[in-house]
């Protein structure tokens, strides 16, 4: 009977193919991944509404007229409704809304963090206007806010 | 003087703490890209200075994308893993009702900054008649701090 002669060379396990596959894998999972972005949000009640029922407010809503004069961030135009000052900038906003919060501490003001408080853009507002100038009522730490419908 | 001989074995480089690491990083990749909201359509989302938005909390919620057009147009409306056309509320409200039936506590309104608020109120307008007023968040590019 003939015997096979054991080969001379150590067995090993050849890597290459296995090394070229985890390499394809990781070039696909680091051009195919998508890293979220931080994100936040503004938290919004959605009121219901009551068709053909009269609802008395305690409070006359203080109405914020927001527009966009261009397509800049800077370029948003802001302006109450009724008797007030005339206001020309977002910081002009943000003192307004914080020289007359009342803070129930003794410091009069005319509205209270609860006060209602509606943002009205226009149609052609730009959405990110209309959230810089619901950032400015948040920031005054008024709490009843809501968007109102298009002027 | 008295030199070294050359050593006899050939010279081999050490793979294993490479595909130690490589090994890492795939099941990193892996991992993240299961991560990642795949209920977001990207998007320039607005950014407002000093903003005093929050993280929203993780909980169950639906996500409304209004895809843009660049002139401030609404070209669809993305949610729930469907596409619909914009102005298709009742088909809009129904996947919404639906998601909140299933658990859903919140509505997450994402658009892009360019767009008309005209179309975005319309989308409010649209959660609002469903009538079980869900809490909404109204999503914005978080600050790099």
């Amino acid at each position: 009977m003939i015997l096979k002669r054991r080969s001379s060379g150590k067995i090993g396990l050849n890597l290459t193919s296995m090394i070229d596959v985890v390499f394809l894998l990781l070039i696909y999972f680091m051009v195919a991944t998508e890293f979220k972005s931080a994100e936040e949000a503004f938290p919004m009640d959605v009121p219901l509404r009551n068709e053909g029922q009269t609802i008395t407010l305690d409070y006359e809503p203080l109405i914020i007229l927001v527009d966009s004069a261009g397509d800049d961030t800077s370029d948003v135009r802001v302006r109450l409704e009724g008797p007030w000052d005339a206001l020309t900038s977002l910081d002009d906003l943000s003192a307004f809304l914080r020289k007359n919060k009342a803070s129930g501490f003794g410091r009069s003001g005319l509205f209270t963090e609860t006060h209602p408080i509606r943002v009205k853009p226009t149609k052609h507002t730009r959405w990110e206007h209309a959230i810089a100038a619901y950032n400015v009522v948040v920031n005054a730490k008024y709490s009843n806010i809501t968007l109102d419908e298009p002027s | 003087m008295h030199r070294r001989g050359k050593p006899s074995s050939a010279i081999h480089a050490n793979m294993t703490p490479m595909i130690d690491v490589t090994f890492l990083l795939i099941v990193f990749f892996v991992v993240v890209s299961q991560i990642v909201d795949r209920d977001a359509v990207s998007m320039d989302l607005p950014l407002p200075t000093d903003a005093a938005s929050e993280v929203p909390p993780q909980i169950e919620h639906v996500t409304i994308n209004l895809v843009p057009y660049a002139n401030g147009d609404v070209a669809g409306i993305v949610v729930g893993g469907h596409t619909i056309s914009h102005g298709a509320w009742e088909e809009l409200k129904a996947i919404v009702q639906t998601r909140l039936r299933g658990g859903a506590e919140e509505v997450h309104l994402r658009a892009d900054k360019a767009t008309h608020y005209e179309h975005i109120h319309q989308v409010i307008e649209a959660i609002r008649e469903l009538g079980t007023s869900p809490r909404l968040q109204l999503i914005v590019e978080g600050e790099r701090k």
